[in-house]
């Protein structure tokens, strides 16, 4: 048989040559032992039945004390070549007669007269049989014969057997091998085929390949469901890549039109906020000339309505402004770099207290703080939420703003902090929205756009801002400017 | 091995000796006769006996001068022979002896021998005796002393004729065996 390098096929081999072996060899050893024990009851009866022939005929060699005769009688047992010695004793154990088949035998030793009248043995294989028979004439023991035989023919026997076994068994595994040869043919062929296609595909995700449907029955069966299934795998999945083909397309087409609208939105916000300003200039501007060249002309009414004329055109520019920013953060691209934190937030807080010479704020900004980031749009960030801190607490005696640091569910934040009016956290949500406001205008002045940008430039560095406070108690911004390490959802804002 | 054998031929030796010494002088030549004369009544089948008395025992009778003395009667003492004690009678006449399953016909009955043969003859009796030609003159068993052993002759013929049957085992075993199976029937 050809060496296979197919596993299932060395172990049908296996299985055919072990059972078939195993069935044999119990078999032989059942019959062997079965032939033991028959040819050693004949042996022993054949023995027994010429002790008793030996004792019938010597029993008036005994009485009328004759040895010469009991030993000419000893003599036919020559007759069966195994039997190695004979002795005939007197009862008292003396040997009367004996007889030995060849002078290499041993020494002639009576084992002693058996208790009863019948024959007895003793079987001490694989050496002798040794057969003790009474000889008894009219109820008065004269006499016993002692045969003793060599078990030549039975050990003879033994191994004559374990040579049969033993060739027997090496023509039945060999014609196993043979039967094994045909049988790996019709059973492990297909399967090792179908493993060889089966690693075909699962390596080469080749699903167009097919196993040769080849015999019948269960493996036929399994052959076929293979084929079937990869064809099956086949047609899934080129309709799960058709439909995200599809997909992806589809995609791309919305990112490209999302792209065009949000382009045209901005740059429709941009005109109609650009061309909103030269009007409002001119209002502006002629109100003041108004209020120059003809103020004295007005009433105290009239130049009342003119100022407030002038304050609102200021304001609405200060919105347009407002909005022109917030669009602007959203067109221009980022300029990643390291970032010197607390530098930009100094620089903030030094301008707005160059502004309003006249406040006492405290303002605590931690040292060497950096990340990574957009300078410009980070200076905006803290121009807004320090510019808030500031505004928020400029009713309190002892105004404090602290910038710094903050581990939150193990990411680290920066906040801005102050000791201001805060917020009713019922609208967190809602302080970043454009315009949104949560304060009086008459308290606290403010576009509402502030937050918006903030969050705008948070969102574009793919961090997150979020803020935590209670009215009256200050409140506390945070943010991040790089996305959460993966597998951790953002920590949720508090307030 | 060789000492095995040489053993064997040591004990064979010995036990020819003690033999020899055994037969040594009359007393135990006769001891040996008497165990026989008795032990003869194993190896021969007799006609089934008429009478109840002569099925009671076994008779050993002796007839003529008792060779024996006292070893006889010392011999047979417990002995049994197909099932009937042994007893022994002293006869003078060979009449008186019909009725024994054995007669020793001593050798003082050396001249009147063939009448006594001739009367024992009519009935199913062993005669055994130690007289020169004994079993040539017509008696069954006659005593033979060989190489100083005790053996003995047997005339089956004359046997066969009052009725008795001798077993092959003592023909085996006898030094003569005069007359054919069946002639005298």
């Amino acid at each position: 048989m050809p060496a296979s390098k197919s596993l299932i096929a060395r172990k049908l081999t296996r299985l055919i040559v072990l059972a078939s072996g195993t069935a044999l060899v119990f078999a032989s050893l059942v019959l062997m032992i079965e032939d033991f024990l028959s040819f050693r009851a004949t042996m022993v009866r054949n023995r027994s039945i010429q002790a008793q022939i030996v004792g019938s005929n010597t029993v008036t060699a005994l009485v009328f004390d004759d040895p010469e005769a009991a030993e000419q009688t000893l003599m036919a047992l020559a007759a069966a070549p195994r039997i190695e010695a004979a002795g005939l004793y007197r009862p008292d154990g003396q040997i009367f007669a004996s007889y030995v088949r060849s002078a290499s035998v041993d020494r002639l030793v009576f084992p002693g007269l058996p208790a009863g009248t019948g024959t007895s043995h003793v079987f001490d294989f694989p050496r002798h049989l040794h057969v003790v028979h009474p000889i008894v004439l009219e109820g008065t023991p004269i006499g016993a014969v002692y045969i003793r035989s060599d078990l030549e023919e039975l050990v003879d026997r033994i191994v004559r057997y374990a040579l049969l076994i033993g060739g027997v068994l090496i023509l039945s595994i060999g014609a196993a091998l043979l039967v094994s040869g045909v049988l790996r043919r019709s059973i492990s062929q297909p399967i090792v085929e179908l493993a060889e296609v089966a690693t075909r595909v699962s390596e080469g995700r080749d699903y167009s390949v097919r196993p040769k449907l080849s015999g019948e029955g269960e493996i036929a069966v399994l052959v076929s469901a293979f084929g079937e299934m990869l064809t099956q795998i086949q047609a899934r999945d080129r309709s799960l890549q058709e439909s995200h083909d599809l997909l992806e397309q589809r995609v791309q087409t919305r990112t490209s039109e999302l792209h065009a609208l949000n382009k045209e939105l901005e740059a429709f916000c941009y005109s109609v906020s650009h061309d909103l300003r030269s009007p409002l200039r001119s209002i502006d501007g002629f109100s003041l000339a108004l209020l120059e060249d003809h103020g004295d002309v007005l009433p105290q009414e009239g130049r009342e309505h003119l100022q407030r004329i002038r304050a609102a055109t200021q304001r609405m520019g200060m919105l347009i402004d407002d909005l022109l920013n917030l669009s602007r953060i959203t067109r221009t691209s980022l300029h990643t770099e390291t970032v010197d934190m607390s530098g930009l937030a100094r620089a903030a807080a030094a301008e707005l207290a160059a502004v309003q010479p006249d406040r006492h704020v405290d303002v605590s900004i931690q040292d060497g703080m950096t990340a990574s980031g957009d300078a410009r749009l980070v200076r905006l960030v803290y121009d807004n939420l320090i510019g808030n801190a500031w505004k928020f607490t400029s009713r309190q005696p002892a105004a404090r703003i602290e910038v710094g640091t903050a581990n939150r569910d193990g990411i680290a934040a920066f906040f801005v902090r102050d000791n201001g009016a805060g917020f009713d956290p019922a609208y967190a949500d809602r302080l970043f929205g454009v315009f949104q406001r949560l304060h009086a205008m008459t308290d606290f002045p403010g576009t509402g756009v502030g937050l918006a940008i903030v969050d705008r430039i948070i969102h574009r560095h793919g961090g997150r801002v979020w803020a935590d406070g209670a009215v009256g108690r200050g409140a506390t911004f945070y943010f991040t400017l790089a996305p959460a390490p993966a597998g951790r959802p953002p920590a949720p804002p508090t307030a | 091995m060789r000492r095995a054998i040489g053993l064997l031929a040591v004990f064979a030796s010995l036990l020819a000796a003690t033999g020899a010494t055994a037969q040594v002088g009359r007393p135990q030549e006769y001891e040996v006769k008497a165990a026989y004369l008795y032990s003869f009544g194993k190896f021969v089948e007799w006609p089934a006996p008429s009478t109840p008395a002569e099925s009671a025992s076994f008779l050993v009778c002796v007839l003529g001068q008792d060779p024996f003395g006292p070893t006889l009667d010392e011999t047979v003492v417990d002995a049994v022979v197909r099932d009937r004690p042994v007893v022994i009678r002293r006869v003078t006449r060979a009449e008186d002896a019909v009725t024994c399953q054995v007669v020793f016909i001593s050798a003082s009955e050396d001249a009147a021998l063939e009448p006594a043969l001739t009367i024992l003859g009519r009935s199913p009796v062993l005669t055994v005796g130690d007289l020169p030609r004994f079993a040539e003159r017509g008696g069954m068993v006659e005593f033979v002393v060989q190489a100083s052993r005790v053996r003995f002759a047997v005339n089956r013929s004359a046997a066969e004729a009052a009725g008795l049957a001798l077993s092959s085992e003592l023909l085996r075993v006898a030094t003569r065996v005069l007359g054919t199976p069946g002639a005298g029937r």
